[in-house]
């Protein structure tokens, strides 16, 4: 049987793309250099970021005498959870956590849910004056009046040593409504006109059409809104100094970080933290309190973490393409 | 929608313009301090609103505790006080809900007309009961501690803005044709679309535009709680201070020094995140891949106060580090590494980079698996070794975002944030690690300069806009593409 020229050539071509397939896999002793300094970099790396919060964790259900003479390094002993069950039990960290938990959990509800609105809403083109009210809405992002005038409109507004100033200046978030309008704009129009004919109002568009469509890019803007009202402390830092009992998690550990060893300046004055007292008896110092705290600041970020993973991911790629 | 107006309607359009300049007027008034009408003795905050006064009794109260007690004055007049802002802002309220629903047909119009006489009259009597509340201030028996003073021009500008409002609305109300009672509320979509955006409007005026307004204090010598007045008026001294004090010109040189090196560092090593990116696609297993992504990407979501108790569990005198030292016997003594101030600019940037490098990442390697495979085949079949395919392939299918990155990060060269050397900086290292906003932070708010630190966070802001656009000018020139 003769074979055309074609079939010919076409057997060239697999022959050569066997080949250089073939050759990926040929490693030269340059790629095993390569790849044995490549994977050790990137391991050793990984480690670096994983080790600390190892070591912290470690450190606070190990036995505190060991830990106190730094004997706790790589494996635990002694294991107890005595830390965590003391540390929650104190006033004033059961309360930073229940006023972080809270803004958290409204803060970003509120900011959510305004940021799918207004997002609907300047899609609209028949919004009386959309694109100046647009532009005033994004100009925001990117100047800022700088801290102090921040500060002094916050007093003035009456938002100094009130937990409402963790929430209202959040609820509007620019980027967030950017990334919300450009999803609502891939939706196909026809959904939202055939709705519109059958008599439904905005509202009723929104509620039943938008909403339920824009859950992907909400649960986008939710995890970084939600990770971003929990680690956030300078407003507490700025805004509550008369105000302690609104301080967050995060400020209270900035304040117990910054302490000395000092066991007694660890109770702020005043506040009775008999609870606080038993732990620091146990602990014998301040190393392992510093250490629960952190532990019990990190452990939320770290349980979601995993299950988010996907969304911050999105979330940075949608970025990139307002660029 | 278009109906056919008659002359009345017309004249009541133009009435309606005075009527929503109104209330637009009433509702931002009672944001401002300045124009606060119930600021009526010497206990009431400079810094407080008509809103304010209006929502929070203690926030009201907080300064009379002694004068409670010692019976300067009597604790109901404050309740009046409280009760009649309450009842004025309501009243704006009602105002604007009027102003809100002139925008609709006749039917909602002259529904609406109702909130708008009921406002302003509740204004006007929230005014009287204030002017009550100052008449029992006044009889003091302490005039010099209470400082009874009733701010008249205050009053007078809301009193004529609700009687303009009150007669108005009457005069509409008039003029308006009556309606049917089958008619409905409508109101154009243009409108209602805006009225759904409103809310927030006046969010996003009170917090990102009415801060600007807080720039006036660089222009006064202010001390906290005073008052700017045309005494204390110091024109430009406070942006001259900068040339003509040599403190202040050291303290500004050092902190620029400070923000411009570690804002440097950060660009100049910018392009690691790219590498990273690239060699780590050169993982060839997948789970290790997974794994080095993941967790590598960690330390991004925990806050900078957090980065600092991880830095203080390995680092501090009764770290990891100290007791793996003393442990093996090199070191008697454990050894606080965070109170060295050496090579700050640089363990700075290796906190930034093991806090960042993994998330910076995630764009590089998801623009890697955007370029065409068959270019790798062909490169391979040209004979192409590993590093060359990396640079002549990787590279260029990348560049473009790490301009546009790059850009960004050039424009915010000022702005390096305060989170990092807020929760990092202590007195060894304060003179190497202070960047322009946390020294803005402490100036202002630490140590009470507060005029002072205005001006220099103004100037940064203004430099700041002004960078931002000359980048988005030369992205536009070089790539035909603006960046912002």
């Amino acid at each position: 049987m003769a074979k055309t020229a074609q079939e010919k050539l076409e057997a060239k071509a697999e022959k050569l793309y066997n080949k250089t397939h073939k050759r990926k896999y040929k490693l030269t002793p340059g790629d095993i250099i390569f790849d044995i300094v490549n994977y050790t970099f990137f391991i050793v790396f990984t480690l670096c970021c994983l080790f600390p919060f190892y070591y912290l964790f470690i450190n606070t259900i190990s036995a505190n005498d060991l830990v106190s003479r730094g004997m706790i390094n790589f494996v635990p002993r002694g294991i107890n959870i005595d830390n965590y069950v003391n540390l929650i039990k104190a006033n004033e960290i059961g309360q930073a956590f229940l006023v972080s938990i809270s803004r958290t959990l409204l803060g970003t509800a509120l900011m959510v849910a305004a940021s799918a609105f207004i997002g609907y809403v300047v899609t609209k083109e028949q919004m009386w004056h959309r694109k100046f009210w647009y532009r005033f809405l994004i100009i925001t992002m990117y100047f800022n009046a700088g801290t102090i005038p921040w500060y002094l409109n916050m007093s003035m507004l009456g938002l100094t040593n009130n937990f409402m100033a963790y929430i209202i200046p959040g609820i509007v978030a620019p980027y967030n409504i950017i990334l919300v309008k450009t999803y609502i704009e891939s939706i196909p129009g026809e959904l939202e006109e055939s709705a519109f004919m059958d008599g439904a109002g905005y509202m009723t568009i929104f509620r039943k059409i938008i909403w339920p469509l824009c859950k992907p890019i909400l649960a986008t803007i939710a995890i970084f809104g939600a990770v971003g009202h929990w680690n956030s402390f300078t407003d507490s830092l700025i805004l509550m100094q008369n105000a302690p009992q609104f301080y967050t998690l995060q400020h209270r550990l900035y304040l117990y970080l910054n302490t000395t060893t000092n066991l007694a300046a660890l109770m702020s004055p005043g506040a009775s933290t008999a609870a606080l007292e038993s732990v620091m008896q146990s602990a014998l110092n301040a190393k392992v309190i510093k250490y629960t705290i952190s532990m019990v600041s990190i452990i939320p970020i770290l349980m979601v973490y995993p299950f988010m993973q996907r969304y911050f991911e999105k979330g940075i790629m949608l970025g990139a393409v307002k660029g | 929608m278009k109906e056919n107006k008659t002359g009345k309607e017309k004249i009541a359009g133009y009435l309606y313009y005075v009527a929503r300049i109104a209330a637009l007027l009433s509702v931002f008034l009672i944001f401002f301090p300045a124009f606060n009408p119930a600021k009526i003795c010497g206990y009431i905050s400079k810094n407080m609103s008509l809103f304010t006064a209006g929502i929070s009794y203690s926030g009201l109260v907080e300064q009379c505790t002694r004068a409670f007690s010692m019976n300067w004055v009597q604790q109901s007049s404050f309740v009046i006080l409280f009760v009649s802002s309450m009842i004025t802002c309501l009243g704006v309220v009602g105002v604007a809900a009027m102003g809100c629903m002139s925008l609709g047909n006749n039917k909602l119009k002259r529904f609406g007309n109702w909130f708008g006489i009921g406002g302003a009259v509740a204004e006007l009597l929230g005014l009287g009961g204030i002017y009550l509340a100052y008449s029992q201030v006044a009889q003091t028996i302490k005039p010099d501690k209470v400082e009874p003073n009733y701010p008249l021009k205050n009053n007078l500008i809301f009193i004529i803005v609700a009687v303009v409002l009150l007669i108005v609305t009457l005069v509409v109300q008039l003029l308006l044709p009556k309606t049917e009672k089958e008619d409905k509320y409508e109101m154009e979509s243009q409108y209602k679309l805006f009225l759904m955006f409103l809310p927030f409007a006046l969010l996003i005026f009170l917090f990102s535009y009415l801060p600007l307004y807080g720039w006036r204090y660089a222009f006064y010598d202010y001390t906290s709680g005073g008052t700017l007045s045309s005494d204390n008026f110091v024109g430009f001294r406070w942006f001259t201070s900068v040339f003509r004090n040599a403190a202040t010109r050291s303290d500004i040189v050092r902190v620029l020094r400070n923000t411009l090196a570690m804002s440097g560092l950060g660009i100049a090593t910018s392009w690691c995140a790219m590498a990273f990116a690239i060699f780590l696609s050169e993982i060839k297993t997948p789970w290790v891949r997974r794994f080095v992504q993941t967790f590598t990407t960690i330390p991004n979501f925990i806050s900078w106060v957090l980065v600092y108790a991880i830095a203080f569990a390995i680092f501090a005198s009764d770290g990891f580090i100290s007791s793996m030292m003393m442990n093996a016997g090199i070191w008697d003594k454990g050894v606080n590494m965070l109170q060295s101030a050496d090579h700050m600019w640089l363990k700075m940037l290796g906190w930034g980079m093991w806090k960042g490098i993994g998330w910076s990442a995630i764009i590089y390697i998801a623009g890697i698996s955007g370029i065409d495979q068959q270019l790798y085949e062909a490169a391979t079949v040209d004979g192409a070794g590993r590093f060359q395919k990396m640079w002549h392939i990787t590279v260029p299918g990348l560049i473009s975002t790490y301009m546009v990155l790059l850009l960004m990060s050039i424009a915010g060269i000022l702005s390096n944030g305060m989170d990092q050397y807020l929760a990092f900086h202590n007195a060894a290292n304060i003179n190497t690690i202070e960047v322009l906003d946390l020294y803005v932070y402490r100036s202002g708010l630490v140590s009470g300069s507060i005029s002072f630190s205005t001006m220099v966070g103004m100037v940064k802001s203004v430099v700041s806009v002004v960078l931002l656009f000359a980048a988005n000018g030369i992205s536009k020139l070089v790539r035909g593409e603006s960046i912002v």
